[in-house]
């Protein structure tokens, strides 16, 4: 989405802070001073034109295409010689005996992403927050950015050998220790841990550098002044290190909510087999497996369009209640 | 000033990309008037580098034709995709090859998008099918869009290690019981002889439905017929029969005794030989090429003793005797003119005309051996090949044009000959097996027809079937659950499949 884009992602401090305008302002007269502005500094907005074009181009352009969502589109035909054919598309995913399955697969998922691999990164940049030896903090961060950088093909093969019925060391290991036979790979049981194990695998390291740079932002005075009080260390933890980086930990989480829906198609693709297509199923592999391989593209646009949609309900919700219950929002 | 033109140029950015988008998706639409002087064709490449297109081979078939080529050659794990993705695009070619009869093929070809050749074709001599039946099988709904690849009508065969069956005594199988009786004793009477562990089916995970794989072979040799049953003139799927419950029964019983390999729902195809190879099992049923190569893969290793490590027979009786053996289509998909590429008759013309000479017999030869004196020989009706850089060459770009060959009019190529005197004998007992159940093959009656909903819901159908069959096997559903996710097939959509596919039966 175009959030993820914006560097705000990176800045912990609030960014709306009461610059509404006034009131009484009618939008005929802020029409005439963006004019007015316009006229008065025109490199400043010939500077913001290559954004601007950027984003026609390459995010609005495109939106064009969603109208297949309401034809039965064919390639061949194009997007103007195909039937148009209203909401039936829609009203065949509602309806339609997937849809119910692919719903909660994709909310469990995304429901454990918010509640396991969102605040891993938080708890490890608070772990090596508190870590004196500067070299072995360091090489832990390096050690942990690592993953980060494998795609997920290349973490699906380690899976693959790690956790092999009978042969992978991981399996091997397991059984030892708790007796029986698992196949970590077919069972349905096992696919959503192995899942969200391959999500803190890759990217928790990596998660980790805002929330050190935003603790790396805390004035050393507040420290120093809870010492005197008596604070230890987890006092200071509770009551100087948390608050500190809370304004960044929200703006993080609404950034993530916008994208809650968008559970990871190749790492869940590759891990999908006939035994556990069950829980494996959500909407993106579902869109794929219906648009490029059955050839289904409006049935797809359409199941696309509607979690877009839900997304975006989704990320203006949380901003919603960002702004109501703290002092930082996105917009 | 600066500004309002800054401004104008950026709302004609704008207004430019609105309209390329609009336009995108047209198709490529070429000239009706325009020659054709290079031929455009898509093609999927099985092997892992491409023919040069400066190449001998490539240059001779240019020669042929009269035309030079423009062959794009697209890895064949993504060859539907791009097929897809390249009829949306407005670069078509003249000729695309279809791996199979897709929807995304049905669905364009019934709107127009491919040409309807089937009263064009006739007047090809090279062109026109010599088998009716295959014909028939590969039209989608009795119309022909385009020119069908032939292959085997049967290819199917169940290959074993020789070595076990003889230390054991055990006589190569002829029925289902006989081969459940070997998976057993290879599974438990130590066929190696060194007491490592072994099972005795080898199964890779396998998608889809209907396609020759190794669980459609089980199925129909006990009776299920062959994705489609015909019985008093209507249809029913074959998987509704009893006796697709029957064969998995049996095969869950050899799943649960250890006799097939426990991964077999994970497995990748693609080392589908190495556990036979290596001695961990000792059955796979599948195309009999297969067997060629295994033994291959033992002659590598062991260029003396390696030609009684491999058997093959063919398809299995069910426990009564009865004889059901599945066959291919006989086809593997098309190749179709696109009408965006080649909208006029004329054009027609010229692209059939190429494609009918590198159908006639010069033709074949040149797409399926190379050239003859150059990288074969020609020994009584076998081609053997000569051994040189430059011939190796023209034989990894043979294995690539063989593809854009069609043979609907009978293959008149050479087939190579085997090395050895161990690989001839298996090639020829294969051919003798194929010949012999050929005449026994259920053929799906069903082949020709396309539904308009299982045009719609046919991937999401099959996979139904596909995971339940695997989740009875592994263990997951018993058979009632098994029974009720069946029911749940003809529920969510199946029903409607088979009222299209009998009403399109009783006409066609």
């Amino acid at each position: 989405m175009v959030m993820t884009n914006s560097p705000a992602a990176a800045s912990p401090v609030p960014l709306q802070t009461g610059q509404e305008p006034a009131p009484g302002a009618s939008s005929t007269r802020r029409k005439r001073s963006l004019l007015k502005r316009l006229r008065r500094s025109p490199m400043l907005y010939l500077m913001l034109l290559p954004g601007v074009v950027y984003f026609a181009v390459f995010k609005y352009a495109p939106m064009y295409g969603i109208t297949i969502a309401f034809q039965d589109y064919l390639p061949f035909l194009g997007m103007q010689g195909s039937p148009w054919v209203g909401l039936d598309h829609f009203e065949r995913l509602f309806s339609g005996p997937d849809f119910g399955r692919l719903l909660s697969n994709t909310l469990i998922l995304a429901f454990l992403n918010v509640v396991i691999a969102f605040p891993a990164p938080i708890i490890v940049a608070l772990m090596l927050n508190e870590l004196r030896k500067q070299m072995l903090k360091k090489f832990i961060q390096t050690a942990i950015y690592i993953p980060h950088f494998l795609s997920w093909a290349i973490v699906s093969g380690l899976t693959y050998l790690l956790f092999a019925l009978d042969i992978g060391p991981i399996t091997v290991l397991f059984n030892e220790l708790f007796g029986g036979r698992v196949n970590f790979l077919a069972d349905p049981d096992w696919f959503r841990p192995l899942i969200m194990a391959q999500t803190l695998w890759k990217g928790t390291g990596w998660g980790t550098i805002i929330y050190l740079a935003a603790l790396a932002g805390v004035d050393k005075q507040l420290y120093e002044a809870a010492m005197i009080d008596g604070a230890g260390r987890f006092q200071q933890l509770r009551h100087v290190t948390i608050p500190a980086i809370i304004p960044t930990v929200i703006i993080m989480l609404i950034l993530n909510i916008g994208n809650f829906l968008d559970t990871g198609f190749e790492q869940i693709y590759m891990l999908t087999n006939s035994l556990n297509r069950d829980v494996a199923d959500v909407f993106d592999t579902y869109v794929y497996f219906m648009g490029i391989t059955n050839g289904a593209y409006s049935y797809s646009t359409a199941i696309g369009l509607f979690k877009s949609i839900v997304g975006l309900i989704l990320i203006l919700g949380a901003n919603w209640l960002a702004k109501k219950f703290t002092e930082s929002s996105l917009f | 000033m600066f500004s309002r033109r800054t401004l104008l140029g950026g709302a004609a950015a704008g207004a430019a990309t609105l309209g390329l988008a609009a336009c995108g998706g047209g198709g490529g639409s070429a000239d009706a008037d325009a020659e054709i002087t290079t031929l455009k064709i898509m093609a999927p490449l099985l092997s892992d580098t491409a023919p040069d297109p400066e190449g001998q081979l490539q240059t001779a078939i240019e020669e042929f034709i009269g035309m030079p080529l423009e062959i794009t050659w697209v890895p064949n794990s993504s060859y539907s995709d791009r097929v897809t993705v390249t009829m949306a695009s407005d670069n078509i070619p003249h000729v695309m090859v279809h791996t199979g009869k897709s929807a995304e093929l049905a669905q364009t070809a019934e709107a127009g998008g491919y040409w309807d050749l089937t009263d064009i074709l006739p007047e090809y001599p090279n062109l026109t099918p010599e088998n009716e039946d295959v014909a028939h099988g590969a039209s989608i709904n009795g119309r022909t869009y385009g020119i069908f690849r032939l292959r085997d009508a049967m290819r199917a065969s169940v290959i074993l290690r020789k070595d076990w069956l003889d230390n054991l005594g055990l006589a190569e199988p002829e029925t289902t019981d006989d081969l459940r009786e070997i998976a057993r004793a290879f599974t438990d009477d130590d066929p190696a002889g060194d007491g490592s562990a072994t099972t005795g089916l080898i199964i890779p995970a396998w998608s889809g439905y209907g396609n020759n794989g190794p669980y459609d072979l089980w199925e129909t040799w006990h009776g299920t017929a062959n994705v489609w049953k015909e019985e008093g003139g209507s249809l029913s799927p074959a998987f509704l029969a009893p006796e697709f419950i029957e064969a998995n029964r049996t095969m869950r019983e050899m799943v649960e005794a250890g006799q097939v390999n426990a991964d077999f729902a994970t497995m990748d195809s693609g080392t589908w030989n190495e556990p036979f190879f290596n001695g961990q099992g000792g059955i796979i049923a599948d195309v009999s090429s297969r067997g060629l190569q295994l033994m291959g893969l033992f002659k590598d290793a062991d260029p003396e003793g390696y030609g009684d490590k491999v058997t093959m027979v063919g398809n299995l009786k069910n426990p009564d005797g009865t004889l059901w053996a599945l066959p291919t289509p006989g086809y593997s998909g098309y190749l179709t003119i696109p009408k965006a590429a080649v909208p006029g008759d004329a054009q027609l013309a010229t692209v059939l005309t190429a494609l009918d000479k590198l159908s006639s017999e010069e033709g074949q030869r040149l797409l399926n051996n190379g050239i003859e004196g150059v990288n074969y020989e020609v020994d009584g009706d076998q081609a053997v090949a000569i051994e040189s850089e430059e011939a190796s060459l023209i034989q990894s770009d043979v294995s690539a044009f063989a593809q854009i060959g069609t043979q609907s009019n009978g293959y008149l190529g050479l087939p190579a000959k085997p090395e050895g005197e161990a690989e001839a004998a298996l090639d020829q007992k294969r051919l003798d097996y194929h010949e012999a159940d050929l005449e026994h093959a259920v053929f799906n009656p069903g082949s020709a027809y396309m539904s308009q909903s299982y045009l719609q819901n046919g991937a999401i159908l099959d996979q139904i079937v596909v995971d339940a069959r695997l989740k009875f096997l592994a263990g997951q559903l018993d058979e009632a659950g098994l029974e009720a996710e069946l029911e749940r097939w003809t529920s969510s959509g199946g029903q409607q499949v088979v009222d299209e596919m009998n009403e399109l039966y009783q006409q066609g």
